[in-house]
């Protein structure tokens, strides 16, 4: 064993997409958010050497969360802005200047909670961006408060003897819209991550990827599974990965498991191809 | 870039015929996964301790790594990879 360092730029394979001047990040020890990102970048390093696409002309767009701090350390160019209104941001950086693939990136409650809207009119235009909704169950920068997609019966800080409510499935939800493309990921599974996401890229209209993560430190913490291996290996055993399953099957239950896989995909012409037949 | 980048990449690695395991040791949180997933455990958590207090895995067992490259897809904070140095 040798414990050196190395003076070339870019010792990781991904440090060339990676603001390597920021790292370590913020996340906490455990976080999937890393697990996500990476599978991320290693798909658009996959599509950008195979010249589909170029780095110059992707763009991160993120909202507000844990999640949104992943413009900060992807190397592209990228927007933080309000709320839930990525998405809306996206829409105009898209119709502004066409070339460009505009990512979006958010968590749970950016995305299905307060962006909410803006997530079913993008659907339901086929607007061509990538969605990608990073689960993790609850609203954990702000202390772990109950999301729509937190499923019945966990404990979190504002529901101290099990959640009541019914979560939202976003999967069904946006699948009864307009969209090419609807994923679910976990980071338990990161090629499945890579290969739904290099799916995405090659693709025109709304692809959605919803990525189930882990939350070691504010999901964990009230259901009791506060080391991240144990958390980590929990999600894996309950995700079960399926080929082309239908969405009827996509209910996030806690106790049943989660199910995986490619529900939706479709070849239908996006919102800038029907905006030019007029 | 300078300076940040070469605090940042200070790296312990051990390799095998055909593998090279690297962890750079300052991005490193001790999360357990990497150690928690190698199906081989080459991995193993070193008694030293990194810049921010973290103990960080080493590659004790390299001469048992087959390669899979998990360690690198399910790090959170792109601290291990693994290189191909041989057929």
């Amino acid at each position: 064993m040798v414990v050196g360092s190395v003076y070339e730029r870019g010792a990781h394979p991904l440090d060339k997409y990676l603001r390597v001047t920021r790292l370590p990040h913020i996340w906490c020890p455990g976080c999937g958010l890393g697990i996500a990102l990476g599978g991320i970048l290693r798909a658009i390093d996959r599509r950008i050497s195979e010249g589909m696409l170029k780095k110059e002309n992707v763009v991160f767009v993120t909202g507000i969360g844990c999640s949104a701090r992943t413009s900060f350390y992807a190397n592209f160019d990228a927007a933080h802005t309000l709320h839930g209104r990525a998405i809306a941001f996206a829409t105009g950086a898209k119709l502004a200047k066409p070339e460009l693939d505009v990512i979006v990136i958010g968590g749970d409650g950016d995305i299905a909670g307060i962006g909410g809207n803006h997530l079913i009119h993008a659907a339901r235009r086929n607007m061509d961006l990538i969605v990608i909704m990073i689960t993790n169950f609850v609203y954990a920068m702000t202390g772990g408060q109950v999301a729509p997609t937190t499923p019945q019966g966990i404990y979190t800080t504002t529901t101290p003897h099990g959640n009541p409510e019914f979560p939202l499935n976003v999967i069904k939800l946006v699948s009864s819209l307009n969209p090419n493309y609807v994923a679910r990921a976990s980071v338990t599974h990161p090629p499945l991550v890579e290969q739904f996401m290099y799916r995405a890229l090659g693709m025109k209209g709304f692809r959605f990827v919803e990525i189930l993560s882990t939350c070691p430190e504010v999901f964990g913490r009230h259901v009791g599974l506060r080391d991240s291996v144990t958390l980590y290996n929990t999600l894996r055993s309950k995700v079960v990965v399926k080929h082309n399953p239908g969405v009827e099957e996509s209910e996030p239950d806690w106790e049943k498991g989660l199910v995986a896989g490619e529900f939706l995909v479709r070849d239908r012409p996006g919102y800038l191809e029907m905006l030019r037949r007029r | 870039m300078g300076l940040a980048t070469l605090a940042s990449t200070e790296l312990v690695r051990a390799s095998n015929a055909r593998f090279r395991v690297n962890v750079l040791i300052s991005r490193c949180k001790e999360c357990g996964i990497c150690i928690s997933v190698c199906p081989t455990k080459v991995l193993v958590r070193s008694d030293k301790y990194n810049k921010y207090g973290f103990r960080y895995p080493e590659p004790a067992n390299i001469a048992k790594c087959i390669g899979c490259r998990l360690c690198e897809f399910n790090c959170p904070d792109f601290a291990v990879f693994v290189e191909v140095i041989g057929k």
